[in-house]
């Protein structure tokens, strides 16, 4: 009995909408098709409806969401550049655009969790500070991908 | 006479090659360290390091030399440092075994990196459980031939690339074999190169990877069991000639995967038992013809945005689908291709079926709609299902019809 009942709390948490792990070397970003694989660049987008949608660059995640309705996503998640692998939200991360530190698509875009720290590597390794509405407008107007 | 000719030897022994000397570096050699030698190394020099192990990484080549392995030396750079950076233009790096980098988020630590420079020549090489193997950055007019690139096996996300591009031009990438990387050669803004006779294998993600690169070719290649065989992305003018697809199966996996490329020729290659064969969107004038496909589960995707294409002479043999289209497909010619499944007729005997063949099937229709139905793929419903479509077709599109199928496989 007691096992069933476990079996059947696991179910129920098993089918809640959420955040999935990123499986690396094996699911596809929605938006470009690339194989994800860099966990420090990685991001996800979950609907209210539970679907979930990986990206294999945070550049690829704010592309496809642009056209969207943001508050149709309960997550937007984006990978911590300090910790690599740990999905942070997507909303209130700081973004840095360096020269230096370049990202999947070409977009040259990293996130961190802590503010300090993305003004701390702008400092080592020179570039642009953004929060995300800023990013979205910088990337809608295609000035920060390449070509 | 023999006077003469003496006073000729003397001449040409004192003047000419004079500036070029050779230095050892060994056990029991004039130079017991590799820095040793290099700081007493003049342009043009050779240095020849003896079987062993040598501890001095990384090594920095600043000047023009020829740095040869003789017994296969190996530089251990233990797990924390680079293993040879060239700094230098006409650099040769030739015969040694480069160890154990080491793997970091913070740095793309390389096995060999070649910095800002040109007319290099890395040959020879063994690269063992490097991050990076071959970095080369800001390079230009240099040849990458021979080496072994052996890095972590399948399945670990922490990767770098085996052979790694970046605003690089004019490099001859040859004869090596890459496995166990994220992908095999990596091209960003890498332009005017050429990718010949290389094995690239068991690569976490591709075997061949270009992004934002053009004018680049790659030829005879074998690309097998990556996690995709190659992706051609934000590229123009990329020609892909002789290269065997082969054996890259999985929920991602493609032969060539093409996203927003231009101008590309894709010609005379064999696409073999590949989840899908190729996979292609946003892609106009690209140039499809002599491939072969064989075995795969898709031969060919297009989706949406692809314009002004043509497939032509190629064969389609033993494919679960041989052609999925989503979107507008009526810019785009196909003809002339052998279809395994094609079931008309030749009245006229001149090896062209007199009705055209429609590749789509209504499966495939269904099974894009609704990607969970593949498992009725092979039922009697759904042979109905097809033949019904293919007797009065109704969904699937009419634009994507070859008018001259071959009646014969085209022998290669």
């Amino acid at each position: 009995m007691r096992t069933l009942l476990i079996l059947f709390t696991l179910s129920i948490l098993a089918c809640s909408p959420g955040p999935q792990s990123i499986r690396y070397g094996e699911d596809a970003c929605y938006f470009c098709k690339m194989t994800i694989v860099d966990q420090q660049h990685s991001a996800e987008a979950v609907t209210a409806k539970g679907k979930v949608y990986k990206f294999d660059a945070i550049e690829c995640l704010v592309q496809y969401i642009i056209p969207l309705d943001e508050a149709t996503f309960t997550h937007l998640l984006v990978a911590d550049f300090d910790q690599p692998g740990s999905l942070i939200d997507a909303r209130t991360a700081s973004y840095l655009v360096s020269p230096n530190l370049p990202s999947p698509m070409g977009a040259f875009l990293n996130a961190f969790d802590n503010p300090n720290r993305s003004a701390s590597v702008l400092h080592e390794q020179s570039g642009t500070l953004y929060s995300w509405d800023s990013l979205k407008e910088n990337m809608a107007s295609n000035s920060l991908m390449p070509r | 006479m023999i006077r003469q000719l003496l006073f000729l030897a003397l001449i040409l022994l004192l003047s000419g090659p004079a500036a070029t000397r050779t230095l050892h570096v060994g056990p029991g050699q004039s130079y017991s360290s590799i820095r040793r030698a290099l700081d007493a190394a003049g342009t043009g020099d050779r240095i020849i390091v003896h079987a062993g192990t040598y501890q001095e990484c990384p090594v920095v080549i600043d000047r023009s030399i020829t740095l040869s392995g003789y017994g296969l030396p190996i530089l251990d750079a233990q797990g924390e440092r680079e293993g040879v950076i060239i700094e230098a233009d006409s650099v040769t790096v030739e015969g040694f075994e480069i160890r154990h980098t080491g793997y970091s988020y913070i740095e793309d630590r390389a096995g060999i990196r070649v910095k800002r420079n040109k007319a290099f020549t890395i040959r020879n090489n063994r690269l063992i459980l490097t991050f990076f193997g071959i970095y080369l950055e800001h390079a230009r007019s240099g040849v990458v031939e021979n080496n072994a690139i052996l890095g972590k096996p399948l399945g670990e996300a922490n990767s770098g690339n085996g052979i790694h591009l970046w605003y690089c031009s004019e490099v001859d990438i040859r004869n090596n074999l890459i496995r166990g990387h994220r992908d095999g050669i990596y091209f960003e803004f890498a332009t005017d190169s050429r990718i010949r006779n290389n094995i690239s294998e068991d690569n976490l993600r591709y075997g061949l990877h270009f992004m934002f690169s053009n004018d680049d070719i790659y030829t005879g290649n074998t690309f097998r069991e990556n996690g995709a065989g190659v992706a051609v992305m934000f590229s123009r003018r990329i020609r892909m000639l002789h290269n065997l697809f082969h054996l890259n199966w999985g929920q991602a996996a493609y032969g060539l995967l093409l996203k927003e490329i231009y101008d590309a020729e894709i010609r005379e290659n064999t696409f073999q038992k590949n989840t899908i064969g190729i996979f292609t969107e946003g892609s106009n004038r690209i140039h499809y013809e002599d491939n072969d496909f064989l075995q795969n589960g898709w031969a060919v995707k297009v989706a949406g945005g692809c314009d002004q294409n043509t497939f032509i002479r190629n064969n389609f043999i033993g494919n679960s689908f041989d052609f999925a289209a989503i979107g507008n497909m009526s810019s785009n010619r196909i003809e002339q291709n052998f279809w395994g499944d094609y079931t008309g007729y030749d009245l006229d005997k001149d090896g062209t079926g007199d009705v055209p063949y429609r590749p789509v099937k209504l499966f495939n229709y269904i099974v894009d709609q609704t990607p969970e139905t593949i498992i009725l793929m092979r039922s009697l419903l759904v042979e109905i299902l097809n033949f019904s479509e293919k007797v009065s077709p109704v969904l699937t599109p009419a634009d994507v019809s070859d008018a001259l199928p071959r009646m014969h496989r085209y022998g290669r």
